[in-house]
């Protein structure tokens, strides 16, 4: 019998002494008072930082117990569940969109994933048209059924309990399995043009497909252990396969629960691993990266072509292939760190980004490996999809490139600005930064509260690249300055350009604490709590000095307290 | 609903292939028992103000190209070569409301204060939050729903217009504080939705579905209710488990108001455009989520809808210039008068008379939903439209200053008699904020009461303000 809610015992503290030092969390620090603030939900699980209360051990945080599986990971689910040879994307495609929820990075807030009537309404729809499609398909059907037993019933009791250990994720109850055999029965009633068997097994998939077990992760997992309660084993298969893989436990996940090898923390550090070497965990990398670097605005990328004649209406998408095999490429290929991903020359170009990148050769419209120039390029932050996204038509805009910096790399929110914001000057001969300048800093105004002290100092390092974020300069026949002297975390870090500032980035601890707070939000789905503070801070240490690769980042996280465990406490 | 119905529906629309789905569908005395005169709300979101008299710094002074001329009985003169012109063949029905000012809370930003203030008349969870806010209470169509509908239905959210953008798309109703709704897009899905079930299947396959999927919902409620029974589950995971036990009902209605098969063939056809930045394309699917939505009210499955057309700034959607034929800029630019999202870009000319253009478009799709409206005749022998109230309205009173005040606000139909018709009134409060009263006099209108179950009158910030604004009421 499989480990359920069994005494597994908590990781002891004792233990996890080994693995950081308490330190208070520095992601918040001196600015500009009204300006800012971190990024995390005040009123969020466990309810915000407290001021002067410090946490020093790492330990989870509030969640919710019904976590709704997303599109993503229903489309996934399914066709893992069914073992179909393809991912029932237009199915899904049928269900709408779950709403935005303010505050929160990314699509997997758990707290805002609910079933109304129209997604409901989806849902069975979808599970009577997959139902049929296995159901009447002889190949398909046997790829999920039992050797045949000594009767028809016996068969579909093996199915049920085959089958919805699957799709509940963990083994059913004997009653489930009865009321599920209950559907069965009804199949000749319910199918009547088909073979009674086949007509059970059609209605008890459209329960399980239709079934909450299946809808949502359900952590049921009570029995505290000290100051948290152990998630029992396929608890925690479901958390490692939908946090690296946005899918299903596979059968080798199944089979670590069932043999309660995810009791330890090695355990659970080897499934993190081999998952890792998956093809899936590449999408959920590429997914989470898409979303921290806000790839679909690069789809609103439109220079004025009259002025940039080199590059056509598909930089963008061009912009967006780069990024995406520039960080399958760091994490992946080579096993770099945060500091890569800020700070690496090495990339892919087309022949439209090689003419933007001024590489001389042949390219083609297929994506090559390059090296660009170091003394213009390093990082994320000077390639083409950043910038671009982060300009006008014709000029770049230091202040959107600043606020994306500020919030996406630092995790320092700037508030919004006022309404009615007169328009920006005409150059009048001045370069952009000056325009900029004179605009947004005029001593004791309103703007440069914000933008003297956090905003323009982020954006103007990266002057030296134009509106598609080629390289330049000069600006308006004047050279282009992009010296500044930033606010890193409190830090005034004087840089030259974006080149010093991608060094100063990829060596401030806290640059890289954000980092790891969004792998923590995202793996989690939710919005960071004070009691992740540890686990974020020794993260950041460690990748800032070099010895954390963003894989191994991510192990940390789903192997830590945290993850394997509840809070005691339920959400307010 | 009475199954049977389902047949007397089928044969009527047997006789009308000829025209649009709705009328197929005229219920007619078959209504007679199950509907009675219920009135309803549906309300049409647009968003970036409207090309009203102002003076920009962009254009100088512009000319009123939106309101009537004068205030008092709305004539054909009064309206002519104005936006509202369009709607004169309903001035009958129209009550024309200008002076609605919302307050200006500190969303910290103007489409967000608007959008998320438009339904629920309240701030923001966070202020200052710009295009990370969400309001800070139910919105009224969802409070119509939750009191007024059969089996408490939450009202039908719909969207027409490119997905995500600007305040992340859908973003005008709320389920409570903090707690945003979804929207129906594809208007398949959303008419499946309104009926509850799938569409395209004949009336036997109906019967044999409805069957199985009572079977499959017993066993799906009984989970869901062991789930809640459970000691240990937080008051989020209650709410969202609530909602969806909630949702699991069985589908009488889906064998009772749906369309011909031809006419869910048609729909079907003409859906897949419904994730465009073409103007004429989402407002084109704009009117199917209307055509869905007088459809459900007239079958008395629900009272209220919400229809908005782009996202938080509609700074996606291109509508085109009928005088050119071309796209113009996208709207959100169109109404700043600038070709960018912020007041950094190049002036466009003319912008204020595409703006107008723009209004001229909505006016017509506003005008499709009265026209369907007017188009069912109902039990008690008068027109749907009369029942309840379409209102049309915007997020913002004009384009470049973001204005909260004068926000614009056209209601069609007269909820049994309740509001005024035929006019264009000033809403009282001078210049403070009275969109709240607004609301509360909509809701009022539809049905709903305040805790002494007199009309609705605190719904909304219960700092503002409370009450209705007489001067609508009849």
């Amino acid at each position: 019998m499989p480990r359920m809610r069994s005494q597994r015992l908590s990781r002891e503290p004792v233990e996890r002494g080994r693995w950081w030092r308490p330190v208070v969390l520095g992601l918040v620090l001196s600015g500009a008072a009204g300006c800012e603030g971190t990024i995390s939900n005040p009123e969020g699980p466990g309810g915000g930082p407290g001021p002067g209360t410090p946490t020093v051990i790492e330990k989870p945080a509030p969640s919710v117990r019904m976590a709704r599986l997303t599109h993503v990971q229903w489309t996934n689910s399914v066709q893992e569940l069914l073992r179909l040879d393809a991912p029932p994307t237009p199915l899904a495609g049928t269900f709408r969109a779950d709403p935005a929820q303010s505050g929160f990075l990314f699509d997997n807030d758990a707290r805002a994933l609910s079933v109304d009537e129209a997604l409901w309404g989806a849902y069975q729809r979808a599970a009577a048209e997959l139902a049929g499609q296995v159901t009447t398909d002889a190949t398909k059907l046997a790829r999920l059924l039992p050797p045949s037993a000594a009767t028809s019933e016996e068969r579909a009791r093996a199915f049920v309990e085959s089958f919805g250990r699957r799709a509940h994720r963990r083994p059913l109850t004997s009653e489930e399995v009865e009321s599920y055999l209950g559907l069965y029965r009804k199949g000749p009633q319910a199918y009547a043009d088909m073979a009674a068997f086949e007509g059970g097994i059609r209605l008890v998939l459209e329960a399980f497909l239709q079934s909450p077990h299946f809808l949502y992760r359900v952590e049921q997992s009570t029995q505290a252990v000290q100051d948290r309660v152990p998630l029992d084993d396929y608890e925690v298969a479901s958390r490692l396969s939908y946090g690296l893989w946005s899918a299903m436990p596979d059968d080798a996940l199944f089979a670590a629960a069932s043999e309660g090898t995810l009791h330890s923390r090695e355990g659970v550090a080897t499934q993190a691993r081999r998952m890792l070497q998956d093809a899936r965990s590449n999408k959920v990398v590429e997914a989470f990266h898409r979303t921290l670097f806000d790839v679909p605005r690069y789809a609103a990328i439109r220079p004025s072509l009259t002025r940039y004649p080199q590059v056509s209406e598909r930089l963008g998408e061009h912009a967006a292939r780069e990024t995406t095999l520039f960080v399958q490429d760091v994490v992946f290929s080579r096993k770099g760190g945060y500091s890569d991903l800020l700070t690496s020359p090495a990339t892919f170009v087309n022949d439209e980004l090689a003419r933007v990148y001024g590489l001389s050769g042949t390219f083609t419209a297929d994506f090559v490996p390059v090296t660009l120039d170091s003394r213009e390029r390093k990082g994320v932050l000077t390639q083409v999809g950043f910038l671009a996204a982060h300009a006008t038509s014709v000029d770049p805009d230091p202040i959107h490139r600043g606020v994306f910096v500020s919030e996406r790399i630092i995790c320092r929110k700037i508030g919004a600005p006022p309404a009615n914001i007169p328009p920006l000057p005409a150059p009048q001969g001045r370069t952009n930064r000056e325009v900029v300048a004179s605009h947004t800093e005029a001593p004791g105004s309103a703007c440069a509260s914000c933008h003297s002290n956090l905003i323009n100092p982020l954006g103007f390092p990266f002057e030296n690249f134009d509106a598609i974020g080629g390289y330049r300069t000069t600006d308006n026949g004047h050279p282009v300055d992009a010296s500044s002297t930033p606010n890193i975390n409190g830090e005034r870090v004087p840089v030259r350009d974006a080149l010093d500032l991608a060094d100063a980035l990829a060596a401030n601890e806290s640059v890289h604490a954000c980092y790891a707070q969004h792998w923590v939000e995202y793996l989690h789905g939710r919005p960071l709590s004070h009691e992740d503070g540890p686990l974020v801070e020794r993260l950041g240490k460690r990748s800032k000095a070099g010895n954390l690769s963003i894989v191994d980042l991510v192990v940390e996280v789903v192997t830590s307290e945290g993850f394997v465990n509840r809070h005691p406490e339920e959400l307010p | 609903m009475k199954l049977s119905r389902r047949m007397v529906l089928k044969g009527l629309g047997g006789t009308m292939l000829s025209l649009p789905f709705l009328e197929g569908l005229m219920p007619r005395t078959a209504r007679a028992a199950d509907s009675g005169a219920r009135p309803y709300a549906i309300f049409f979101r647009q968003a970036n103000g409207v090309a009203s008299a102002q003076t920009t710094s962009e254009l100088g002074a512009e000319p009123e190209r939106f309101w009537p001329r004068t205030l008092g009985a709305l004539t054909a003169e009064s309206i002519a070569g104005r936006a509202v012109g369009v709607l004169d063949d309903h001035r009958a029905h129209l009550l024309l409301v200008r002076n609605v000012n919302m307050k200006d809370y500190n969303y910290g930003d103007g489409h967000a204060r608007g959008a998320m203030q438009g339904l629920t008349a309240r701030g923001p969870v966070v202020e200052g939050a710009g295009g990370g806010s969400e309001s800070g209470g139910e919105s009224i169509d969802h409070r119509i729903g939750r009191e007024l509908n059969p089996q408490q239905r939450d009202s039908l959210v719909f969207y027409a217009g490119r997905r995500g953008g600007w305040l992340g798309g859908p973003c005008l109703s709320y389920r409570s504080s903090n707690v945003r709704r979804a929207a129906l897009h594809d208007p398949w899905n959303a008419y499946q939705t309104m009926i509850g079930g799938p569409g395209g299947l004949t009336p036997e396959a109906r019967e044999q579905l409805l069957v199985r999927q009572r079977s499959v919902n017993d066993l799906v409620k009984a989970q869901l209710q062991a789930l809640q029974q459970r000691p240990e589950l937080s008051a989020s995971d209650h709410e969202r488990l609530d909602l969806h036990l909630s949702n699991v009902r069985d589908l009488e209605v889906a064998l009772s108001c749906r369309m011909r098969a031809d006419q869910e063939l048609l729909l079907q056809q003409q859906a897949p455009g419904y994730d465009s930045t073409d103007g004429t394309e989402v407002l084109a699917t704009a009117r199917l989520h209307m055509d869905i939505a007088v459809m459900a009210i007239a079958c008395g499955t629900n009272r209220a809808a919400v229809i908005q057309v782009g996202n938080g700034n509609d700074g996606d959607t291109r509508y085109r210039d009928p005088g050119t034929g071309q796209l113009m800029e996208n709207f959100h630019y169109v109404s700043h008068r600038r070709s960018s999202h912020d007041a950094s870009g190049g002036i466009i000319t003319g912008s204020d008379l595409l703006h107008h253009h723009v209004d001229v478009q909505f006016a017509s799709a506003f005008k499709h939903l009265l026209d369907r409206l007017v188009a069912y005749q109902m039990p008690d022998g008068k027109r749907l439209i009369e029942h309840g109230v379409a209102v049309w309205y915007n997020d913002l009173g004009n384009g470049p200053a973001h204005s909260a005040r004068d926000v614009p606000f056209v209601l069609a139909g007269s909820c049994n008699g309740f509001l005024k018709q035929g006019v264009y009134v000033a809403a009282s409060g001078g210049g403070n904020p009275n969109h709240n009263r607004m609301l509360n006099t909509i809701g009022t209108a539809v049905g709903l009461k305040n805790a002494a179950g007199g009309n609705l009158d605190d719904f909304g910030d219960p700092a503002l303000t409370k009450g209705v604004l007489s001067e609508l009421i009849a």
